[in-house]
């Protein structure tokens, strides 16, 4: 058993593309239609190349309403690592990215917590 | 952009207020208004988190709760129309045909079609999510740089 392959509830996928491409730098490995969606994962170029991030099509009710709610309560629903989380701040502030939390040490970890446009909260940490 | 808890809480509300279908709708000025945040501040903060701005997302908004009803197949297409804050059916079907690439009807009867189970949502609207998964070609698993990978359009 081994884990390969991750996701992420987004509210649109097109916009989910671009923001977890374009702008957090991600790259798209697989885009493949199925039916009304798209079968669409993501590597991170830092990898490792074969642990994927599915950007699952968030339409069912029960989704959306846990996902809203989470939101609201600031809880992020995924983390990434970084090895320079102030330089990924300030990256990503330049690039328009909200964030809630700007970089703070936290017991082991520095985090920051910024939004991802398609209805999720994201955490960046770096282990100290 | 950091934004601070409260401006955070804020667009939240302005996300369910934009949600609601009450008429006559809200303008953006209005609704940046019961915000106490200027309209400039509001769209620009709104797109940041929302990825779109107010007026589209309430369009969107919109269109998702239209999808929802015709799904349910308990209203004609002119109620949905009307439920959902449409004042004209042109328009309406006319925006639907053009985002979701069918006409309101040509939906709901695609819909009617499929397999139903009493009292469960339509399978449209309960997309399974990883379960997308199993509708893929063989060669999505193949190793990359493999014979059949290679053979895949998009990869």
């Amino acid at each position: 058993m081994r884990i390969k392959l991750t996701s992420i509830m987004v509210d649109d996928q097109d916009k989910a593309v671009r923001f977890y491409t374009e702008t957090l730098g991600f790259r798209k490995k697989h885009d493949i239609p199925v039916g009304e969606y798209r079968w669409i994962t993501v590597t991170s170029p830092e990898g490792p190349n074969d642990l994927e991030l599915a950007l699952e099509p968030n339409a069912n009710p029960a989704g959306k309403t846990f996902q809203e709610a989470m939101f609201k309560q600031g809880i992020p629903l995924a983390a990434f690592e970084v090895s320079d989380i102030k330089g990924e701040f300030a990256r990503l502030t330049a690039a328009g990215v909200a964030f809630l939390r700007s970089p703070a040490q936290a017991g082991p970890v520095t985090l920051a917590v910024f939004v991802d446009t398609c209805g999720n909260l994201i955490q960046l940490y770096q282990p100290s | 952009m950091l934004l601070r808890h409260e401006g955070f809480r804020r667009l939240c509300r302005a996300r369910d207020l934009l949600r609601e279908a009450r008429e006559p709708s809200p303008s953006i000025e209005e609704l940046a208004r019961e915000l106490h945040i200027s309209p400039f501040h509001f769209i620009r903060q709104f797109e940041a988190v929302f990825g779109t701005t107010p007026h589209q997302f309430r369009i969107q908004a919109r269109l998702d709760h239209a999808r929802h009803l015709l799904a349910l197949g308990e209203h004609s297409v002119t109620d949905v129309c009307m439920e959902v804050g449409f004042s004209s059916l042109g328009s309406f079907s006319a925006l639907f045909a053009r985002r979701l690439r069918e006409t309101p009807s040509a939906y709901q009867r695609r819909i009617r079609r499929s397999i139903q189970v009493p009292g469960a949502l339509p399978a449209a609207l309960t997309p399974g999510c990883l379960s997308l998964m199993s509708h893929l070609p063989a060669t999505a698993f193949c190793p990359p740089g493999s014979q059949f990978s290679r053979s895949v359009k998009g990869f």
